[in-house]
């Protein structure tokens, strides 16, 4: 079976730090912010829902979804992005025209708009470090440790065996996207 | 050609964090510029990890703002205004002033104001030396904000910190079955070295309880969470034991063996019984009350698991009563309700907490120093440890696991051993000791590593009557930080990249800080600073060797054998480890040599137990008072203290300061989300934007500390804050400042 790479996101282990988009910047040298971390919780960043002191807060970091079927590569006049056969979708920074057509279609609104180079950007899950052998940045400098990479088709990788281990869900699963980002929710708590 | 330029990888380490968490880091080089950090190995590759501060280092490294070369102060000060000068030049206006003071004044009247070093020792040990060298006066900074917690844990555990007793064996990854994280947020504070490992030990099922008045990011992660109000932690402390104690879930043996509670103390005076007392020839004893003789003796070690830690007794015609029993008395004038009332804490999750305490096969308390910045907060750190040693989770022994090293700071300490070293003023004493003399008068300062009108209390204070009666003030900085501003003297400092240390942290590794880079511009390490000071001054010889010297003076300890510089130049290295099954005891360095859970050191104070008193500001009662709300500050992830405050790309993340308020206290004040507000007691006034937030208690805001006064509309968290020394810790240790101990009130900027 061919490889499947993606990533598989721990909620249960987030601190919501935001390390993963620092990260990300600085090896992908851009200002904008391909992975944005979402409080779940209150209306602003940072703040809970519910009543002080019976109150809930997650993180949900969101970045391109790598989907297996790719809304924005669909659409992409000029077959900028592309779906990789081992699962990351890649956006080629020299052939992309910046018609805005991919961040329209993508029912994930990740898919930034550079107003500088006036073209599109979002995550290529470091596949230039992934082909060296090593693993998003994202995930070497998660705090954490709530982010993990690896082949979902292999059920033997550390990412599989978390997944099948815990709850787990993809974002607009009924869109049929069928994303390789895989998230677990957070786990019950063992209230007092 | 200069592209296809070898990239080389170095290692080094992060000291920023306050030696907590200490990242090591991989500095990838090209030619003479760093361009890229990335986490460095560690022998356990779990341990592998670099926070979002830490990524952002090369933004401070080479950020346009560095001060670049040595200025003198042209204008006032406090405005800014600054000439270029040499390095010889600023050496010749130090040395110059530095005599003319101490002719008149003494060396004594010079003082180092050291603050925070990070995990660094040797920028540290430098100034230690050249002030021990010249009799000058070491300025400790304990007491900004982190004298608390030693103050609380000389007393019960002989120690300048609990770490070691309360969760020394978490650190080496001992999960307990409950973990009580009270009053610190990890998550925010110390990502790596501690939240990382909470995360691991829920994993395998660890129970997790925060007890914070912030809904903290730790508060999110935890199992439950309890809602204390700031500074009343003792009276919880004292709940706790009260169930447990009517529970008879205290662990008898562990109270007998490791603390003081069988121990008899005299109801005339407070004091323990002694040996004289009883006619006996040992006449400094303690002594306990034999249950098999129903007796009193001399306490030993052969005789002490048949003490009674219960009970009243007449011992030739004294009244006494053990130890424990003072304690159990006095936990039961802490009952639930009373408790719940105090807190602000439901009084079933009190008792539920109480109950998994006593029932838990192991419990581990966490905390640092957040919670011991309000006025009696030494004694909230003795009411969590009274209730970790009270049911037997306190480790008197490792049996396994990495010992810490001890440093060689001797020659710091006391450079010429038959000679006097430095005086000693604490940071709080400083105020006083600048403004009216008193104990002595100190005439000039040198600030390193401290940004001290931004994290000191009362600024008005500062900048009104303290900096205006000082002869002279150096500081060593990368860049015009508040305090800057207001020296005659600004010498430009080299980022962690460009200067080499030794780091005996995180626990349980030793890393070197290796120079990565030449500094840049015309800026020098602390230590070649203070070297070259202290060649012109005459002590050269003591500073041989420079940076370089100074790491292998520090390393030159049994304990380090086989440690230096060589070798931690690739990789960390881990701590010596005991051979498994082995005992390596915890000794308490006490009067009695045990856990104090009564300290009669401080009868004549009425806290040799740990008595809850009303903290000093927060206005537990509101009504009525002028200021009606409790005012702390929380620590942010974006900054570590004021480092990275001026750092662009965390600003993205993290703009502006706010004050966060529960919307119950909002809707009193009509106050809305991002509305300008002005939060205002009688020392200041301070303007920023208002966030509505439920994770803030009714009745309490927060402000997280470390943004710097330029980024506020007007005043900043410290203008907010008060110097009241707090004459207990004074007595024990140093005083500390309280800024978690501060009333304020709010009110809706109005337009214009």
């Amino acid at each position: 079976m061919s490889k499947r790479l993606g990533m598989a996101i721990d909620q249960e282990r987030c601190i919501g730090c935001e390390a993963c988009s620092v990260a990300c910047r600085l090896e992908n040298e851009t200002d904008l912010l391909w992975i944005k971390v979402e409080t779940q919780g209150g209306v602003e960043k940072d703040t809970p829902s519910g009543t002080h002191p019976n109150l809930t807060m997650n993180f949900l970091p969101r970045l391109c979804n790598h989907c297996d079927n790719p809304p924005c590569v669909e659409v992409c006049p000029v077959d900028a992005l592309i779906k990789q056969k081992d699962g990351p979708v890649i956006l080629d920074k020299d052939l992309c025209t910046g018609c805005k057509a991919c961040i329209t279609e993508c029912p994930y609104n990740i898919i930034s708009f550079n107003e500088k180079s006036n073209l599109a950007e979002k995550c290529n899950l470091c596949v230039h470090r992934i082909n060296q052998g090593v693993e998003p940045f994202c995930v070497i400098c998660c705090e954490g440790q709530a982010l993990f990479f690896g082949d979902l088709n292999d059920p033997n990788s550390k990412i599989s065996q978390l997944i099948s281990s815990r709850n787990t869900f993809q974002i607009l699963s009924e869109k049929g996207t069928d994303p390789c980002v895989y998230y677990c929710p957070p786990k019950p708590k063992m209230n007092l | 050609m200069k592209s296809k330029e070898e990239v080389k990888k170095v290692r080094t380490a992060c000291p920023a964090h306050c030696g907590i968490d200490c990242c090591g880091i991989l500095a990838h080089v090209k030619g003479d510029r760093v361009i890229k950090l990335e986490p460095a190995d560690f022998p356990d590759r779990r341990d592998n990890r670099i926070c979002l501060r830490g990524l952002n280092s090369l933004d401070i490294t080479y950020h346009p703002d560095r001060l670049k070369y040595p200025m003198k102060r042209i204008g006032e000060r406090g405005e800014g205004k600054f000439e270029r000068i040499s390095w010889d030049e600023a050496f010749n206006i130090i040395i110059e002033k530095f005599k003319k003071i101490s002719e008149r004044y003494g060396w004594k009247s010079i003082g180092w104001v050291l603050g925070g070093p990070g995990a660094g020792t040797t920028k540290f040990g430098a100034y230690l030396r050249l002030a021990s060298l010249t009799q000058s006066t070491r300025v400790s900074a304990w007491g900004y904000g982190d004298a608390g917690l030693p103050c609380g844990s000389r007393v019960i555990f002989g120690s300048q910190f609990p770490y070691i007793y309360l969760f020394g064996k978490f650190w080496q990854r001992k999960w307990p079955d409950l973990l009580i994280v009270w009053g610190t947020n990890p998550g925010e504070s110390a990502p790596l070295q501690t939240m990382r490992k909470i995360l691991d030990a829920k994993e395998t099922g660890t129970q997790v309880i925060v007890i914070d008045p912030r809904f903290t990011i730790t508060a999110s992660k935890a199992d439950d969470y309890l809602s204390v109000k700031p500074g009343t932690d003792s009276a919880l402390a004292l709940g706790l034991m009260n169930i447990i104690f009517q529970k008879k879930h205290h662990d008898v043996e562990f109270i007998k063996l490791h603390t003081n509670g069988s121990y008899l103390v005299r109801i005339d005076n407070g004091k323990f019984l002694r040996g004289n007392d009883i006619e006996a020839k040992k006449a400094k004893a303690y002594v306990c009350w034999n249950e098999s003789s129903n007796s009193p003796e001399i306490v030993r070690r052969s005789n002490i698991k048949s003490s009674k830690i219960l009970g009243t007794f007449n011992v030739n015609g004294i009244e006494c009563k053990t130890a424990f029993q003072m304690l159990l008395e006095l936990a039961k004038e802490f009952p639930a309700e009373k408790v719940a009332e105090i807190c602000g804490i439901s009084k079933e999750k009190i008792i539920k907490l109480a109950e998994r305490i006593g029932t838990s096969n192991s419990v581990t308390f966490f905390t640092y120093m957040g919670f011991t910045r309000t006025y009696h907060g030494d004694i909230s750190l003795r009411g969590l440890a009274t209730v970790a040693s009270v049911t037997g989770n306190v480790a008197t022994s490792f049996s396994s696991g990495y010992i810490p090293a001890v440093l060689n700071w001797d020659p710091f300490l006391k450079a010429i051993p038959d000679k006097p070293s430095f005086h000693r003023l604490g940071i709080l004493n400083l105020y006083e000791a600048v403004i009216s003399g008193k104990p002595y008068p100190i005439k000039a300062l040198w600030f390193a590593f401290i940004n001290f009108l931004n994290q000191c209390v009362d600024c008005n204070k500062i900048i009104n009557k303290f900096f205006p009666k000082l002869d002279f003030i150096v500081q060593t900085e990368l860049f015009m930080t508040p305090t800057a501003r207001y020296a005659d003297i600004l010498l430009p400092v080299c980022s962690f990249l460009e200067f080499s240390d030794f780091l005996p942290h995180p626990y349980p590794y030793l890393q070197l800080q290796q120079r990565v880079i030449k500094p840049l511009y015309e800026s020098k390490s602390d230590v070649r600073i203070v070297a070259e000071l202290a060649e012109k001054l005459g002590f050269g010889d003591y500073f041989q060797g420079g940076e370089e010297g100074l790491i292998d003076l520090i390393l030159d300890n049994p304990s380090l054998e086989g440690v230096n510089r060589e070798i931690l130049k690739d990789k960390a290295l881990n701590l010596r480890e005991l051979p498994e099954g082995s005992k390596f005891p915890l000794t308490f360095q006490t009067p009695s040599s045990k856990i104090e859970i009564y300290a009669e050191q401080l009868v004549a104070d009425g806290q040799a137990l740990p008595v809850y008193l009303e903290p000093l500001e927060t206005p537990l009662n509101p009504e009525g008072k002028k200021y009606q709300l409790g005012f702390i500050q929380g620590h942010s992830r974006f900054r570590t203290h004021s480092m990275f405050a001026n750092v662009d790309s965390l600003l993205k993340l993290n703009p502006e300061p706010i004050v966060e308020i529960n919307p119950i206290d909002a809707k009193n004040r009509k106050i809305f989300d991002d509305d300008m507000v002005t939060v205002v007691n009688d020392r200041a006034r301070t303007i920023l934007k208002a966030r509505i937030s439920e994770s803030v208690k009714p009745g309490v805001v927060n402000i997280t500390e470390g943004w710097w006064i330029d980024q506020f509309k007007e005043g900043s968290v410290n203008h907010l804050t008060h110097d009241v020394i707090n004459p207990v810790q004074e007595k024990v240790y140093e005083p500390n400042m309280h800024m978690n101990d501060v009333a304020v009130d709010i009110i809706k900027k109005r337009e214009g």
